[in-house]
């Protein structure tokens, strides 16, 4: 187990590394412009909304509805740290009275 | 250089200060993943290590994952890279604050991405200032300390920690993202590829529920590729 633990740290360091340089080094040779620039530009955000949709897939009812407020929350002040803080003391809050 | 220029120390405060609610979310994070990798028999300098060389939590998850679960080291390494395949999408939309920057400058900035960089990026946006290499490089490495100190306080408590659950610390992750998507929203032009992405993810992942990471990346490549093909205005 010892080697196979040092092992996966540094194979997984090496593949993790690669993956870094490789995005980057993709962007470098695609167009600024036109359809390849639309589609890098809408990225950020693509991903974003497939890891809330994978997070929403695995939360429980809870989670869902605390989801929602966090996002409600954020729409209205824009504010990350306001909004991250208020979905914690909801969910706990909610954990309180025995949702 | 511009005529707005601040001094590169400053900007990697602001990008530290800026990064703070990623680095709490994160935190939590990273205390849990030290607790079960305890348990699993890594020993402290190997979680130490696997923080600073790999530094993504889901990644590192995962690889532990398969571990124990005695799948291999080419299993661990591969699921783990699978699921790291998005940061590619990252370092991507990173060009612009890395091109025409020497190269030890792009190897450090590329190592300190992650899905953090996104709402780092946005948070710089929306001060209007550029989102600078200097103001990334802040806000990645003061993640990356946050991240290798408390998988490893996680790694030495391993015991006797009060139960996250209990102050909804757990939820903390989930609510960063959540809260991220409103500044990351463009205008209508991202109606579609929006759904797309969150579409794909939902039926990919609950047709192959083990292959989740692979609908990650198929749902924000999807998303992009429609936001290429259709002419937003």
């Amino acid at each position: 187990m010892e080697t196979e633990i040092w092992l996966t740290i540094l194979g997984l360091g090496v593949a993790s590394y690669a993956i870094r340089l490789g995005g980057f080094l993709l962007a470098l040779r695609l167009p600024r412009t036109g359809p390849w620039a639309r589609g890098m530009d809408a990225l950020p955000g693509c991903l974003i909304m497939s890891l809330v949709a994978l997070m929403m897939l695995k939360a429980g009812p809870l989670e869902q509805v605390a989801s929602l407020f966090v996002l409600l929350i954020a729409v209205k002040t824009r504010n990350l740290p306001i909004s991250m803080i208020a979905g914690m003391i909801f969910v706990a809050g909610a954990r309180l009275m025995g949702f | 250089m511009s005529q707005d220029d601040i001094s590169p120390i400053a900007e990697i405060l602001l990008g530290a200060r800026d990064m703070l609610p990623m680095t709490l979310a994160a935190s939590t994070y990273g205390i849990a993943f030290g607790l079960l990798a305890t348990q699993s028999g890594f020993s402290l300098l190997q979680i130490l290590s696997m923080s600073a060389f790999v530094y993504g939590g889901s990644a590192q998850l995962v690889a532990l994952d398969q571990l124990v679960a005695g799948a291999g080291v080419g299993a661990a390494v591969l699921a783990g890279a699978a699921l790291n395949m998005r940061v590619l999408l990252i370092t991507a939309s990173m060009r612009d604050a890395m091109v025409g920057r020497p190269w030890w400058q792009v190897l450090m900035g590329v190592y300190l991405a992650t899905d953090a960089s996104i709402a780092l990026m946005q948070t710089g946006k929306s001060r209007r200032a550029l989102s600078s290499y200097w103001y990334l490089f802040g806000g990645g490495t003061s993640l990356l300390i946050a991240w290798i100190f408390t998988t490893s306080i996680g790694g030495i408590l391993s015991k006797g920690i009060p139960d996250p659950t209990r102050f909804g610390l757990d939820f903390a992750l989930v609510a960063v993202f959540v809260a991220m998507l409103p500044g990351l929203w463009r205008g209508r032009a991202d109606i579609l590829p929006w759904i797309v992405a969150g579409g794909t993810v939902l039926t990919f992942a609950t047709m192959f529920p083990a292959q989740s990471s692979w609908a990650l990346i198929l749902g924000a490549v999807l998303g992009g590729v429609t936001a290429g093909v259709v002419r937003g205005d």
